[in-house]
């Protein structure tokens, strides 16, 4: 029924971040998701939101690869991961400052904890966050931990069927200046057939992150950590078979503060394996 | 119910004109004719069910298509599902050409029940009457009538003597009845008195030679013959089973539509529906020896006298994790004289041609095959459906089966529906059957 909900998993573009809905994952079932990004900055926010071009008419690129992983271990739990790899470049005229490498893995335990009716769900998950490199050229190099509650819900609008997912998570790095981050994210979807092959879905996410160390570091926005956005995005999903689908993804952020103002195009594959 | 006084206090009127607008919504979501008085009645709670209440709240909204004004009066009868007399008003009415008015009744609450109420209107040029139930604090609903003392012991000796037949499971692959995914095999079986019963089952085609599939056993309704069922879930195993009697178990007993409920029904140690419990025990135990079917995801469900047998199995096999009964029969078997035509004529008319057999005899007997009484040692979960306008099962007697359930229960009500359930309840089943076996 679920069939393409269950595994609506929306990229947000720079961050790698890998949105599980709160639906449960079936005991013995992997669910497999590599996904690509491309993220395109040349302009920024500054500390008081106003938008300006980068210094030097200078341009952010980044291409994200990462995997996402979760498996139904009971009715109850499922076991989550995501292992993400960049590669960055910042140009400025003639000057590059590329960076590449693996960054912040996350592992975590998601609970299935109610449901109303079996259509609306909710979950909370407790993730640790590894990072995967030395150097700050990637990240926070600090290890992080983070708290989810989801809500999602499915049913039937307009002859259709519809799917909302709603994710609110507190994140706190363990370093001197470890940023805490508030993360949201709402995706609201709608199946354009009646055999759950095509879906479109619209999602409206962001971050809200405080630090003492308020510096914007516009040739890496891995690394700052008193920054703010929004951003919108919508998909297109398909599936091929029950257990194959493919999920197109655009996203623009469209408020931010102390950040870039990025634009970024992701294609995400989900497999489901096993569970039966 | 005290017998209410017929007066306008009792009756609080409230009219408002409503407005073309109100009107052309109306006569959208009622499908009103053109030149014609319609009229909807709206209960004031939830499915009709008034809880914790002195007063009863209908609207009524009349839709006035024709061209003329009309004058006239709405009534209000309500009786108990036996029809006897509890009360009666009525008012003045009045509504204007192509127009539309409310109006909201208030009457007052009696004890714990089901009520039958008509709302009749009669107007200068139409009459017309709507028919509903309505229910007051029903979760205090109790039988007048008790379970039999040595009701436990009856079953646990006829389990005992089923336990004793061989079963002898035989399972035939038809490979010309493949179809969607579905591999089908006929499942025949001895139960109880040795008769030789069958079934359907379907099981989606799999590569894994280990997969165990949760296991949807469905139970029929009444002479209602099962085929196999092509469901297109890949994740579940499909049992229809054909009951002595029915469809293709046939063999011994093949009675007429008619008498099938009346077979033996004088002696409580031969009436067929003995063995048509028994049948579903026997199911359940064919469940249970095969490698490809979970025994502990067995889901039972039936409707009518699937959902009566649904509730017995449920008393009588604590193997079983989830029941759905929708809309069972034979609740408060001695409770139904005076309610429901079927099956009280038929047993009735058994009687007159049975010489010394009495209708009293005949419900000693049936105290032992009531769904009511089985559900006292209900210990899985289920969920059960019920119809307010259900003329074989009527609700009061189903309150009487649902409040004798100890626990982990859940009923779905649907007040304009008669012997059946809605979409939600089809859903909720889904849903819940899913999620109880975690196939997400």
């Amino acid at each position: 029924m679920k069939f393409l909900f269950v595994v609506a998993i929306t990229t947000t573009a720079i961050q790698n971040k890998g949105y599980a809905s709160a639906f449960p994952v079936r005991p013995g079932r992997l669910l497999l998701s590599p996904s690509a990004t491309y993220f395109f900055a040349d302009k920024e926010w500054d500390s008081t939101g106003v938008k300006k071009s980068f210094p030097g008419n200078g341009k952010f690129t980044s291409q994200s690869y990462s995997l996402y992983a979760e498996y139904g271990i009971s009715r109850r739990f499922s076991a989550v991961a995501l292992l993400p790899y960049v590669v960055n470049n910042y140009t400025q005229g003639s000057v590059s400052y590329p960076s590449s490498g693996l960054t912040d893995m996350e592992t975590g335990l998601k609970y299935y904890l109610a449901n109303i009716n079996y259509i609306y769900y909710f979950a909370i998950q407790g993730t640790a966050i590894t990072p995967l490199y030395s150097s700050q050229s990637l990240g926070y190099a600090e290890e992080g931990a983070e708290f989810k509650l989801s809500f999602a819900g499915s049913g039937e609008l307009f002859d259709r069927n519809y799917y909302f997912n709603i994710d609110n998570a507190i994140r706190q790095y363990f370093g001197n200046g470890g940023p805490l981050q508030y993360r949201y994210n709402g995706t609201f979807g709608i199946t354009l057939d009646k055999l759950f092959k095509n879906q479109l879905s619209v999602s409206l996410g962001g971050f809200y992150t405080t630090s003492n160390f308020k510096q914007f570091n516009v040739i890496n926005p891995y690394t700052n950590k008193n920054f703010s956005f929004t951003q919108a995005s919508l998909s297109y999903g398909h599936a091929f078979s029950h257990d194959f689908s493919v999920f197109l993804t655009g996203g623009q952020f469209i408020t931010g503060r102390n950040t870039s103002v990025g634009t970024s195009a992701s294609i995400a594959i989900v497999y489901r394996i096993g569970g039966i | 119910m005290k017998k209410l006084q017929s007066s306008k206090q009792q009756l609080t009127v409230y009219l408002r004109q409503a407005s073309m607008a109100l009107l052309g919504i109306l006569l959208f979501t009622t499908g009103a004719a053109a030149d014609d008085i319609t009229f909807t009645a709206t209960p004031g709670s939830k499915n009709a069910i008034f809880k914790n209440t002195s007063t009863i709240n209908y609207n009524i909204d009349v839709i006035n298509s024709l061209k003329t004004n009309e004058d006239g009066k709405l009534t209000y009868r309500i009786t108990t599902e036996k029809g006897v007399f509890v009360a009666e008003d009525s008012l003045k009415i009045s509504v204007k050409n192509n127009d539309g008015a409310r109006y909201q009744l208030s009457m007052p609450a009696g004890k714990p029940g089901f009520y039958k109420v008509s709302f009749m209107i009669n107007v200068s040029d139409d009459d017309d009457t709507i028919r509903r139930v309505f229910g007051v604090d029903p979760d205090k609903i109790r039988s007048v009538y008790s379970k039999p003392a040595d009701f436990d012991q009856f079953w646990d000796d006829t389990k005992a003597e089923l336990a004793k037949i061989p079963p002898n499971f035989r399972m035939t692959e038809m490979k010309d009845s493949d179809r969607n995914n579905r591999k089908v095999y006929l499942i025949e079986m001895q139960s109880l008195d040795n008769l030789t019963i069958r079934a359907w089952l379907t099981i989606p085609v799999t590569k894994s030679k280990t997969r165990k599939f949760p296991v949807y056993l469905g139970l029929p309704g009444y002479q209602v013959p099962l085929k196999p069922s092509y469901a297109s879930d890949p994740d579940i195993a499909i049992l229809y089973l054909n009951v002595r009697g029915q469809g293709n178990s046939r063999d011994v007993i093949h009675t007429s539509r008619t008498d099938f409920i009346t077979y033996n029904i004088e002696d409580k140690n031969k009436y067929v529906m003995r063995g048509v419990i028994m049948d579903c025990i026997r199911a359940i135990d064919f469940i249970c020896t095969r490698p490809e079917l979970d025994k502990d995801k067995i889901f039972v469900e039936g409707g009518s006298m699937g959902g009566y047998l649904t509730v017995a199995t449920a008393g009588l096999d604590k193997r079983v994790k989830l029941f759905s009964a929708e809309n069972p029969i034979l609740s408060n078997i001695r409770g139904l004289d005076g309610v429901v035509q079927w099956p009280v004529n038929d047993i009735k008319a058994y009687v007159k041609i049975h010489p010394g057999l009495t209708y009293d005899k005949i419900m000693d007997n049936m105290d032992y095959f009531d769904a009511k009484n089985f559900a006292t040692s209900i210990n899985s979960s289920i969920l059960v459906g019920i119809g307010l306008l259900d003329f074989l099962a009527p609700p009061n007697d189903e309150y009487t089966l649902y409040n004798n359930i100890p626990k982990d229960k859940k009923i779905m009500i649907f007040e304009n529906l008669s012997h059946e359930v809605g979409n939600d309840y089809v859903s909720y089943q889904f849903h819940w059957l899913h999620d109880s076996f975690a196939l997400f």
